[in-house]
Parts: C-alpha cells; sequence; structure tokens
C-alpha cells in the first residue's frame, strides 16, 4: 500500500492544531495508518511519552487480583474497602489460626470421647457466642493493632473502622463456628441454635462501648455469659440447653440484639475506642 | 499463561519490524512493549485527541491500550493484520469504554474488547488514501460537519455504528438515520 505523497512537517502542524479542512484530516489519518515512516514524523513529547510509559510499566507489573478479592468487588465491595480490612495480614492470620484450632480441638474431642459426647456439643454450644465477641474486641484498638497510632490519625479511623472490622471478621469467625458446629455430634439444631446468642453478644458489646472502652465492653459481657453459663451448668443437663436455648430465649436473644442495636446506632457518636484521650 | 514459544525470539532493537516487537511481547519482554510504546504512542495521540478533547481521557486510552497489548499480544495475528490498525482498533474502544465512565474500567477486565478479527484496510480507507487527488476531498468538505464525523467514526475509525454513537454522545438511531443521509448527500455530491 503505497501512495505518492507524504506529510510534511507543517501539514503535521496544521493537523495537530486542526487548522486542516475535514478531508485532509481524513486523508492525513488514512494516510498514518499506512506509512510507517510519517507516523515517526509526528512530534513525541518526550515527558509526557516518559510518563505514559512507567503508567504502563506499573500497572503490568501490579500485583495481580486475587480470587477473594474479585469475589467480593462482584458483591459489591470497593477496591478501597477490601485494602481497608486486609492491611493488617500478620493480626489477620493469627487470629484466624487461633479460631480454627479451638474449632478444631472442639470437633475433634467430641468425635473421639465417645461417651461424653452430648456433653461436649453442649459445652461448645455455650462456647461458641463467645468467639466473635473475642474477634470483635481485637478487631480495633491499641492492645491488638500494632498499627494502631497510625491508623488512629486518619479521618477513616473512629466507628466506621470499627464496625467494618468487626463485620468482617464476625463474618469469617461465624462461617467457621458454623463449619464446626455442623461436624459436632447432638441433635440438628445445635448447629444453629448458637448464632442468636452470638448477635447478642456482638451487638451488645458494641453498644456497651459507647460507654466503656471496646476491650472491657467485651471483657464484661463476655464474663456475663460465661458466668450465667457455669451457674445454670449447677443445675440438670437437659434443663440448662432447653432454658438457654429454647424458643422462649431465642426471642428474647433477638428482641434484646435489636434493642442493643439501637442503642448502638443513637449513641455512635459516643464510640469509646479504647484511646487514651 | 505464556505461550510455549516455538523458536527462540531474538533481541529486539530500534529497528525492529512491530511484528517481531509484537512477537516478543508475547514471549514477555517488556523492553520490546516499551519500543513498540514509544513508537506509537506518539501519533496514536495526536489521533485520539482529534476524538476526544479531554487529555486525560486520552492518555487513560493509551495507557490502558498498551496494557491490553502486553496481555493479549498473542492475538495478533501478523499475516493478515497490520500492527498500527490493530492497535488503532484498540486504542479508539479503549477511549470509548474510558468515556463511558470510571466504574466501567474497573468492573470489566480490558481483555472482552480486543477484535480477534483481522485488521485489513476498509474500501472507504483506500479510497481516502487518494482523497488529495478525486473529487471526494471536495465532496466531504460541503459534508455538514456532524454527518462528516459519522463518516469518520465508522468508514476511517472502524467503529461499529453502535460504538460511533456512544463516541458522538448521540442515540445509535439517530447514528443509523444521520449514516444514512450523509451517504445519500455524498452520493448527491460526486454524482
Amino acid at each position: 500500500m503505497t501512495t505518492d505523497w507524504h506529510l510534511d512537517p507543517g501539514l503535521i502542524e496544521q493537523y495537530e492544531t486542526g487548522a486542516l479542512e475535514p478531508s485532509r484530516i481524513m486523508a492525513v489519518e488514512a494516510h498514518l495508518l499506512a506509512c510507517a515512516d510519517c507516523r515517526a514524523l509526528i512530534p513525541a513529547d518526550d515527558a509526557w511519552l516518559a510518563d505514559s510509559w512507567s503508567a504502563v510499566y506499573d500497572d503490568i507489573h501490579a500485583p495481580p487480583v486475587s480470587p477473594i478479592q474479585r469475589l467480593l468487588a462482584r458483591a459489591g465491595l470497593p477496591e478501597h474497602r477490601f485494602r481497608l480490612l486486609t492491611a493488617t495480614p500478620a493480626l489477620r492470620w493469627s487470629w484466624l489460626l487461633a479460631t480454627a484450632a479451638v474449632l478444631m480441638l472442639a470437633v475433634a474431642a467430641a468425635r473421639f470421647s465417645g461417651d461424653g459426647t452430648l456433653l461436649i456439643g453442649q459445652a461448645f454450644l455455650m462456647a461458641a457466642p463467645i468467639l466473635p465477641v473475642t474477634a470483635v474486641s481485637g478487631a480495633y484498638g491499641p492492645p491488638a493493632d500494632p498499627m494502631h497510632e497510625i491508623t488512629g490519625t486518619t479521618p477513616a479511623a473512629g466507628p466506621a473502622l470499627v464496625l467494618w472490622r468487626a463485620v468482617s471478621v464476625i463474618g469469617v469467625a461465624v462461617l467457621m463456628a458454623t463449619v464446626a458446629a455442623v461436624l459436632l455430634p447432638g441433635p440438628g439444631w445445635y448447629a444453629a441454635a448458637w448464632l442468636l446468642p452470638a448477635l447478642l453478644l456482638c451487638t451488645g458489646t458494641l453498644a456497651l462501648a459507647t460507654v466503656v472502652s471496646l476491650p472491657t465492653a467485651a471483657a464484661v459481657l463476655g464474663g456475663l455469659w460465661v458466668t450465667g453459663v457455669l451457674a445454670a451448668v449447677g443445675t440438670s443437663q437437659e434443663q440448662v440447653v432447653a432454658s438457654m436455648f429454647g424458643p422462649t430465649a431465642q426471642l428474647a436473644y433477638l428482641l434484646s440484639a435489636a434493642l442493643a442495636a439501637a442503642v448502638l446506632i443513637l449513641r455512635r457518636r459516643r464510640f469509646d475506642l479504647g484511646e487514651s484521650r | 499463561m505464556r505461550r510455549r514459544r516455538q523458536r527462540p525470539i531474538p533481541p529486539v532493537s530500534e529497528q525492529s519490524s512491530d511484528a517481531e516487537l509484537l512477537q516478543a511481547i508475547a514471549a514477555g519482554q517488556t523492553a520490546a512493549l516499551r519500543l513498540l510504546h514509544h513508537r506509537h504512542a506518539g501519533w496514536l495521540r495526536a489521533r485520539l485527541r482529534r476524538r476526544c478533547s479531554d487529555p486525560d481521557a486520552v492518555d487513560a486510552a493509551i495507557q490502558d491500550t498498551f496494557v491490553a497489548v502486553w496481555k493479549d499480544s498473542h492475538r495478533y495475528e501478523e499475516t493478515t493484520a497490520d500492527a498500527a490498525a490493530w492497535l488503532w482498533t484498540i486504542a479508539v474502544r479503549r477511549l470509548l469504554s474510558t468515556l463511558r465512565g470510571p466504574a466501567h474500567r474497573w468492573l470489566s477486565g480490558p481483555t472482552d474488547e480486543i477484535p480477534d478479527t483481522a485488521t485489513t484496510p476498509s474500501a472507504e480507507e483506500l479510497v481516502l488514501l487518494g482523497v488529495e487527488h478525486g473529487a471526494l476531498g471536495p465532496a466531504l468538505d460541503r459534508l455538514s460537519p456532524e454527518l462528516r464525523r459519522l463518516i469518520e467514526a465508522t468508514a476511517l475509525d472502524g467503529l461499529s455504528v453502535r460504538e460511533a454513537a456512544k463516541l458522538l454522545g448521540i442515540a445509535e438511531g439517530t447514528a443509523k438515520t444521520r449514516l444514512m443521509r450523509a451517504r445519500t448527500r455524498l452520493r448527491e455530491l460526486l454524482t
């Protein structure tokens, strides 16, 4: 494909400034596609070229997007939130491993101990609601987060960050505990019975954190739950499970959780994150 | 997911042809992509700027183009397509998707828009190569601007009517009517 004319610098300048008549612009563009020599004549701004190239270079060397992030992005989670939630990998792995280990021990004990299976199943039922609360209390603040000082100075710090982290850790903890609960022997409804108490303890902890600090709130509510369970265990086993996880109790848990959520929403500006002020 | 190499890729230099560069890019040589970028970014930018007045959008489109080339260079077929025309079809479509809004660029990967088909010069392009001398030049000049831009987008840029409508910011139906009117008018002017 050859033509009998070529571009000259004057024509190129007219093309770039838009001073040519339309048909000649079209002719120039058609010729550019066909003629490599004329393409090379178009003056390139060196600084711009370097900038553009470094952007391309950065892009092709960027770390690949993980499948989990792609899944969450599909579900509507923006990229910056994902960065925020995964910014502390050391922290994440430690509690993830801890939760997994505890749950696996519970399951293993129940599977291999023969007679006491029902007992261990019930013990699991009572201990399971505590897990998400521990996760929430460790989600933010000086004791758990080594980056806390730096995070605290950013506009993103505060209740919003606590809730984002709490939601992410609760999500994972609940998922893992559900798997463990399904693996456990015992009546089928055991697998779901601990979910509402867990919900109450989590929202309760967050609501209480508007009065005292977050770790304190978690300790108080977790302690109350454990004390209540231990006191009830003094009486007969069957009654404990029936009274603490029966329909009436579940309804009470749900209502209290709703109440705690309402308190949390009303008092969200007084959130105490355990920071020294 | 690199392809196995059939034969060793020779080192690339300033004198390598576009096809050799694309071969080296398919084999994972960043240096080849750099040469290709430096060779083609300039004229792509000049031409895209005549389509879009927003310099940031043009720059983003050019960056997207070369990222897409890096990922999909194996889809370039040396025998059927001219490298420059191939690059232009990618670039003008990247510009379109940039103009469609920033959200689009995050949600969909760039891979779905690379034309698999060979890019051969259209009949209109061949005619336009001789526009300096024929009767077509004056006829195009006398066409009203909105009709001419549509001819430009479809015949010269290789866009479909739908894509041309997006580029010009008009409805697809309007674009079809205008294109028909443009053709009728050109026929009148040329006879």
